[in-house]
């Protein structure tokens, strides 16, 4: 059996009493009035509490919508630019149908979010556009950059292919058949954008399917890249070349909980 | 664990990619393209194969035995013309993503209706791809017209 020894329990109780102390001097008491004469370090600021968040049919679509925004404002961007000539001349009427193809969709997601009772969203997507969208434009158009033309079409054939995927992943998360229904009908647009595209990019019957590059080993870009919808990240290469001569790779990843469109949110 | 419903539908889902399976490899046999377009219905033919295999391991001992009459007589009637292969192969497409997308509408089960999500997806990708091999007309590579085989 243990047994504390005086010098132990004087030391102790030395603790206790300083601890408690401590916790005197960090807390209010109830009753105990405040009157500034125990000294304290800083004073800690009230805090509002975040809305709460939840992810719903209606949060899935508007995050949708917002996506269709990000599309429209890069195919405006793209025709902006003017940099579709010569070989790529015909990439003017195909950006502006897709355009319109993405508006319509807006509309479409719109009109869904209106009828579960929903807050519609017509703006972008403001996280995807920081990560992704606005980086992805500032190497672009750096002026050492000499492939403008083809990488805006990497740029646009990368964001069809994140907006199939978020649509094809959203299936899984809404919880009315009717909407994943509606929704999927939306994706399958958007892969037949990103397949056209892919062809601009990698033209050839030979190229439709998956391709590697004999030089890296890495796959080509391609209209139809796997038997299944992918779901991985998307690698956009674009940009003027580094000193290494390699060129900058950006990964886009489809909206996370960090980067759905929640009912507080609002443009 | 699927309910009745669900099982019927997704039973009806892989018997039209049995029919798929079936009017491609027919179309492989012909050996009436150039190598690389060969090669392009091949790799649309092991699509097909596959989403038919997935279906089948999915519903297990309740699995489709027979492809879809309706759909394979139709199609095989229309390959007869081997000048619209391409033209044919795409109404199938967009007949599969048709078919399968008034499934998802009406299946129960999420996950499940992911999978069929997974696949017209790329189907969407296989139809856009004929229709560049039969015209420049944007609207034949975007747009589905054709109707469900299944009722909605």
């Amino acid at each position: 059996m243990n047994q504390l020894s005086r010098r132990e329990l004087l030391r102790l109780s030395g603790l206790s009493l300083a601890s408690g102390l401590v916790l005197a001097a960090c807390g209010k008491q109830t009753g105990v009035v405040d009157d500034g004469a125990i000294a304290r370090l800083g004073e800690s600021p009230s805090t509002t509490a975040l809305a709460e968040a939840k992810v719903t049919d209606e949060v899935l679509l508007r995050t949708a919508a917002s996506l269709e925004y990000n599309a429209i404002d890069t195919y405006t961007a793209a025709l902006g630019l003017g940099v579709f000539t010569g070989d790529l001349a015909a990439a003017t009427d195909v950006a502006k149908r897709f355009r319109e193809d993405h508006q319509e969709h807006a509309d479409a997601v719109n009109s869904l979010i209106r009828a579960v009772g929903g807050k519609e969203h017509r703006c972008a997507n403001v996280r995807i556009n920081d990560l992704y969208l606005s980086p992805a434009l500032a190497l672009i158009t750096d002026d050492k950059n000499e492939n403008v033309g083809v990488d805006v079409i990497a740029l646009a054939h990368a964001l069809e292919n994140l907006a199939a995927q978020t649509y094809q992943g959203v299936v899984e998360l809404i919880s009315d058949p009717k909407l994943r229904a509606d929704a999927i009908r939306i994706g399958q647009q958007e892969s037949r954008h990103a397949a056209l595209l892919a062809q601009v990019l990698n033209p050839g019957i030979a190229s439709m399917g998956p391709t590697n590059n004999p030089t890296t080993g890495k796959p080509n870009i391609a209209a139809i890249p796997a038997a299944y919808g992918s779901q991985a990240n998307i690698q956009l290469t674009i940009g003027a070349p580094k000193a290494d001569g390699s060129r900058t790779t950006l990964l886009l990843e489809t909206p996370s909980l960090n980067s759905l469109v929640y009912d507080s949110v609002s443009c | 664990m699927l309910s009745e419903d669900d099982i019927s539908l997704l039973a009806a889902a892989q018997a039209l990619e049995l029919a798929a399976r079936d009017i491609y490899a027919s179309a492989v046999s012909r050996k009436s393209k150039s190598e690389e377009e060969q090669g392009l219905l091949e790799l649309m033919h092991s699509h097909h194969t596959a989403y038919e295999q997935t279906l089948n391991g999915v519903l297990s001992k309740r699995a489709a035995t027979e492809r879809n009459a309706e759909a394979y007589t139709k199609f095989f009637a229309l390959l007869s013309d081997a000048s619209k292969l391409w033209a044919t192969l795409l109404e199938l497409e967009n007949t599969a993503i048709a078919t399968h997308t008034a499934i998802i509408e009406r299946l129960t089960s999420a996950k499940h209706a992911a999978l069929l999500a997974s696949i017209t997806t790329v189907e969407a990708r296989h139809a856009a791809m004929l229709a560049s091999l039969t015209s420049t007309n944007l609207d034949l590579a975007l747009e589905n017209t054709a109707q469900s085989l299944v009722t909605q």
